[in-house]
């Protein structure tokens, strides 16, 4: 067991895993080894925590393309845990070298732990109903999502070496057209205040209450799915939840949001939650810290007004 | 003529499942069974493009006995035939063992041109046995699609990856992970959910499958599955004008350096 690796296609996500994955490999006396693409990551890589890097020098662009190569690294490396960042193309990478090593994968990893010796991870099921533990198989591959953790801190006297593997890369799909998702608001998971705004809401043009009140506070403003997906009254990147986005304000104001588990796990991060409601009942209520219960358009028209900027 | 299939799972509904107050398990006893929503955008998916190319439509699943009542709802859908894995192993199954069932069923079943998964399943979202599968079978795979258009042996994919969507082409066979936005699921009508029962369906058990026992045991052990608990101060205003309520809200958040 060579100890612990790490591999993110994002050097920014990279740099968090290797948070979690020198607090591990330190806990369990371990190396800790990263896996990367970029050649020039590498240095930056070792003086934050990384005891050896792995470069893979192949002539793709396309770093899903590269499942093969570093399931082979992995399969030589022979890991107690193989720690990958969970973007979307990290998660893809993640299930092919599990399929292709016949090794177990626990996406979205909330925490891991060392308890009783054992690798415990912690995720979410059923929608954010629920915490699932499990204990990891050796050389199981776990991911996190970006911003699970910080990035670890750069410490320049740090040494290490780095290793080049030359890889040939898969070429079995064809990739063009490649472009940016034109965010049509502010970037809603980096917020430090965030309205959401839901199925409460009558029409469209009553979008100008969030937008007062954002104004106001100098927030953004979010919304549930339905409001995105069915409404189109904002963007599908601006809804929130499970399989939405994933916010952590410092304050988060819902306004007719009823808050199934789905929105509710995705918010779960904020510091403080505000939920405005009619519905006493409504599941929000459980999942804030301050709440009204009001019509919205009774009350959102005061708390903007009473805001002092 | 192409074949698509649409793998599917069958799982307790979240809204139906209750968590014991003090030990935070989960009451799953009044909890009913559907068709994971991720997946019926792959099913939906699956039909609406039969319908634009020929295509015949099959649909997939593996779970315990009980998973029998999902195929007349699968079948409501649109496929025009249904598979059913049958084994209890369903019931403790993670990635891994799911994905070697599919595998080893798709292979049976012998003929694939597409095969469409959802994103994730709605009970344990491991979002893995897509890529798992292609992977398995040694064909591509084009996760997290929100667009597919197919023209002779060839699917076009719109892939929507955090900041950027990307177009990928392949021939076929092909496996596809769909977002759900990618359509919007039908209701089936009456006439279809009628017509659901004259279609057939074909039931594999574990043996009918050729694999070995560690092939179909999880990697991983679990610990435990329970509630998840928001600790939250849950201070609620319910009485008074909107103005004593926006009050009282105002003072609590400024206490706390909130605004």
């Amino acid at each position: 067991m060579a100890g612990i690796l790490v591999y993110s296609e994002d050097h920014i996500v990279a740099q968090q895993l290797l948070t979690i994955g020198r607090s591990l490999a330190d806990l369990r006396k371990e190396l800790l080894v990263a896996v990367t693409l970029m050649e020039e990551n590498a240095a930056h890589l070792i003086t934050r925590g990384a005891d050896k890097v792995i470069v893979l020098e192949g002539k793709g662009v396309y770093s899903e393309s590269y499942s093969k190569a570093i399931a082979e690294v992995a399969n030589k490396e022979n890991p107690t845990m193989f720690l990958i960042g969970g973007t979307l193309r990290g998660k893809e990478v993640a299930a092919k070298i599990a399929a292709r090593l016949n090794v177990g994968l626990v996406n979205s990893a909330l925490s891991i732990k060392v308890i009783d010796g054992n690798l415990e991870t912690e995720r979410i099921m059923y929608g954010g109903l629920a915490v699932c533990t499990e204990i990891l198989a050796p050389a199981s591959i776990v991911t996190i999502e970006p911003r699970t953790y910080d990035a670890a801190q750069s410490n320049p006297s740090r040494t290490g070496k780095t290793e080049k593997i030359t890889v040939e890369v898969e070429e079995v799909v064809t990739v063009g057209n490649v472009c940016p998702i034109i965010k049509q608001g502010a970037d809603i998971t980096t917020a430090e205040k965030l309205i959401c705004v839901g199925r409460g809401l009558a029409k469209q043009e009553d979008m100008k209450l969030a937008q007062d009140l954002a104004g106001k506070l100098g927030a953004e403003i979010g919304c549930t799915r339905s409001v995105a997906e069915d409404y189109h009254w904002l963007p599908n990147e601006a809804y929130i939840g499970l399989s939405g986005q994933k916010v952590k304000p410092q304050l988060y104001i819902s306004m007719g949001v009823s808050g199934q588990v789905q929105h509710t796990a995705g918010i779960r991060d904020s510091k403080i939650i505000v939920a405005i409601d009619t519905n006493e009942n409504a599941p929000i209520f459980a999942a804030a810290d301050y709440g009204i219960v009001g019509d919205l358009y009774d009350i959102v028209p005061v708390l903007t007004e009473k805001i002092v900027k | 003529m192409a074949n698509i299939i649409a793998c599917y799972k069958w799982v307790l509904d979240e809204q139906d499942i209750k968590i014991t107050a003090g030990s935070l398990a989960l009451d799953t006893g009044r909890a009913k069974s559907k068709i994971s929503e991720y997946d019926k955008n792959a099913i939906e998916e699956a039909v609406l493009q039969a319908e634009k190319c020929d295509a015949t439509v099959t649909s997939l699943t593996f779970g315990n006995s009980k998973a029998k009542q999902s195929l007349k709802d699968a079948l409501s859908r649109g496929p025009a035939k249904a598979y059913w894995v049958n084994d209890a192993a369903a019931d403790i199954a993670d990635g891994f063992v799911t994905a070697n069932v599919l595998t080893a069923a798709m292979k049976k079943i012998g003929e694939y041109d597409v095969i469409l998964f959802g994103e994730g399943s709605a009970d344990t979202y491991g979002q893995q046995v897509g890529p798992r599968v292609a992977t398995l079978l040694g064909i591509p795979i084009i996760t997290f699609v929100s667009e597919i258009t197919i023209t002779g042996n060839r699917v076009t994919a719109t892939r929507k990856i955090g900041d950027c969507s990307e177009v990928v082409t392949a021939e076929f066979p092909v496996a596809i992970t769909v977002l759900p936005e990618i359509n919007k699921p039908r209701i089936p009508s009456l006439k279809q959910v009628l017509g659901a029962a004259k279609k057939p369906s074909t039931e594999f058990s574990m043996d009918d499958l050729g694999l070995a026992a560690d092939a179909i045991t999880p990697k991983n052990k679990v610990k435990s599955i329970k509630g998840f608990v928001m600790n939250r101060k849950n201070i609620i205003y319910k009485d008074g004008t909107p103005e004593e309520k926006v009050n009282a809200l105002i003072a609590s958040l400024t206490k706390e350096g909130a605004l």
